[in-house]
């Protein structure tokens, strides 16, 4: 049980990492990405490759995946520039598709279907990661400077400087922002930090394939950030756990069969999904705070 | 021959194709909503149809009319009490966006639960090919897609053209507070649009059951396409959302000459990434302004 729990505590720490920088671009920037298991994804294949192939340690396999996925990012920072709204996210759902080709295909890097698998555990200055205790520790610290890198750029000028980016470009412009300077390097820290949580993925589960970046996961990510609130800090958090704990709640449920409880659990957050817009577009999470913003 | 061979099929995918994404053009050209949910509908049309036909052994054209019905109601539904009470306190593309998209994974989750997760194919003497020349295989069905997609034109064509409702529904595209000013009713216009654009997903889904077969995510896939093949077309243009679809269906289809079957999906979102960062507008479509 105790153990369930931790791995339990895990995923929702590499999924809240996963939601808070998704809501830095998405509910910040107004650039809403379905993209967002791409670089999920190419943090975890990037830091097992390099623990594999090179033997790195946990700062070189995250870093390079950081970097890699910085890099990534401009293919979705370049229609970001140039389209918003509907444009943008089809641009962003192309790209999800051509990234799941790219993972399932490119056997050399990512292992084709199979996936990576026999990844060493993560070191540290010596340390050895084993345990899922010693992970979740990992993670919960991850998500801790996560949230602060992003409250800190949030809270600052350059914050300010996404918002009104986000409420209206041209005003933006006029007053002497850099928009196109602004949005790249809003895409590029939210992807880069995206690998991070990758990188712990990797290194956690020692197995990595292309299941876990696919096109459900993107919309699961957004519907973490929009059920627990877009634009506020906490309510990612928030949202991911009841998405995460969802499933586990319901197989205390007498009666349901075990095969239907995924598909159950997916037409509960899709209704949720619904419900909420037309009730409560700021997210549950704004109910009580009362700073749910939707723009 | 082998490309012959593929650019018939391209043909047949692509007028599959047309059908679905004219539909969500005409709801998004008219109601400026973006109904990613079009998809749901597919697959609602797609198993019903497989489902009255198949299994309880229907004629073919009381199977179609069921689709049609449960379709429609479908689409006008989802803009009475859903788009419509979102549009009332708030307008954002973002807020209606989400709701679509939850709607989509609600019906794609129910359909999975109600008719099986597996794949299912709908078989009729039509699917099977025949040889025409050395090499060339064409299954009779290719000719009725596009038989069916011509005819659905025609028939949308005459309808915007030449009918009241019709060239309301146009005039709701370009500007809906004069619609409001001549008297009509926005309103009745958009449900007009959405049983519209619903209904035409029925030939491409049924088409979809006979050749291809079907399973509960096909939704996704035909959201995407037909997303891809209006913003390729151009944003507000009908033909071009045809167009759109009919070289998306080609692209995916040729694309088998040189490269592996799991690239096509690929090749589909390559032209749309190309389109979107060199010309937005798509290629029939308005300027973008300001957008």
């Amino acid at each position: 049980m105790l153990a369930y729990l931790t791995n339990l505590a895990v995923l929702i720490s590499i999924n809240a990492i996963l939601a808070v920088t998704l809501n830095f671009v998405l509910g910040y920037a107004g650039i809403f990405s379905m993209a967002h298991a791409v670089f999920f994804g190419v943090g975890a294949y990037t830091a097992a490759v390099v623990a594999i192939k090179l033997g790195g340690g946990l700062l070189l396999a995250t870093g390079a995946g950081m970097a890699v996925a910085a890099l990534i990012s401009l293919a979705l920072a370049l229609p970001a520039l140039r389209v918003r709204g509907e444009y943008f996210v089809a641009a962003s759902l192309g790209l999800q598709m051509l990234a799941i080709t790219v993972f399932s295909e490119w056997k050399a890097f990512t292992g084709g279907i199979g996936g990576i698998t026999n990844i060493p555990p993560a070191r540290l200055f010596g340390f050895e990661f084993a345990t899922p205790a010693q992970y979740l520790v990992l993670t919960l610290l991850c998500l801790a400077a996560v949230l602060a890198i992003v409250r800190l750029l949030v809270r600052g000028s350059f914050g300010r400087s996404l918002k009104a980016i986000r409420d209206n470009e041209t005003a933006a412009a006029t007053y002497g922002k850099n928009v196109a300077v602004v949005k790249t390097i809003a895409v590029a820290v939210s992807s880069s930090l995206a690998a991070v949580a990758g990188s712990l993925y990797a290194f956690y589960m020692s197995f990595v394939n292309v299941e876990s970046f696919v096109l459900d996961t993107s919309v699961l990510l957004i519907a973490m950030v929009v059920i627990g609130g877009v634009a506020t800090l906490t309510g990612p958090i928030v949202g991911t756990m009841l998405i995460l704990l969802l499933p586990a709640a319901l197989s205390y449920l007498p009666g349901l069969p075990s095969t239907e409880i995924g598909s159950i659990q997916q037409i509960v957050y899709g209704a949720a999904m619904v419900l909420l817009m037309i009730f409560r577009p700021g997210g549950v999470w704004s109910l009580r705070r009362g700073q749910g913003q939707t723009r | 021959m082998l490309l012959l061979q593929l650019l018939i099929n391209g043909l047949q995918l692509g007028a599959i194709y047309a059908l679905t994404a004219v539909g969500f053009a005409l709801i998004f050209g008219s109601t400026r909503i973006f109904h990613v949910a079009h998809g749901a509908a597919f697959t609602i049309a797609a198993y019903l149809f497989w489902w009255s036909f198949s299994k309880l052994q229907w004629h073919w054209l009381p199977a179609l009319l069921l689709a049609s019905a449960a379709v429609i109601a479908f689409g006008v539904a989802m803009e009475r009490w859903i788009y419509r009470p979102i549009q009332r306190h708030e307008g954002a593309f973002f807020t209606v966006f989400i709701a679509a998209f939850g709607m989509q994974i609600v019906v794609q989750n129910a359909v999975g639960t109600v008719f099986g997760r597996g794949f299912e194919t709908v078989s009729v003497a039509l699917s099977r090919a025949v040889p025409i020349a050395t090499g060339l295989y064409v299954a009779p069905v290719a000719l009725v897609a596009i038989g069916a997609a011509l005819v659905c034109f025609v028939a949308l064509a005459w309808f915007l053209t030449r009918t009241q409702v019709g060239t309301g529904l146009r005039a709701l595209s370009d500007n809906p507070d004069l619609v409001r000013v001549f008297g009509l009713d926005p309103t009745r216009l958009s449900q007009v649009a959405f049983a519209l654009g619903s209904a035409l997903v029925v030939p491409g889904a049924a088409l979809t059951a006979v050749t291809q077969g079907i399973n509960p995510n096909i939704g996704a896939h035909i959201m995407l396409i037909s997303l891809a093949a209006t913003i390729v077309g151009g944003i507000g243009s009908l033909t071009g959302a045809a167009c759109g679809g009919l070289l998306l269906g080609l692209a995916e289809s040729l694309a088998l000459w040189k490269l592996d079957a799991q690239w096509s999906e690929g090749v589909t979102f390559v032209i749309l990434f190309v389109f979107i960062i060199f010309r937005p507008a798509g290629f029939l479509g308005r300027p973008l302004g300001t957008k």
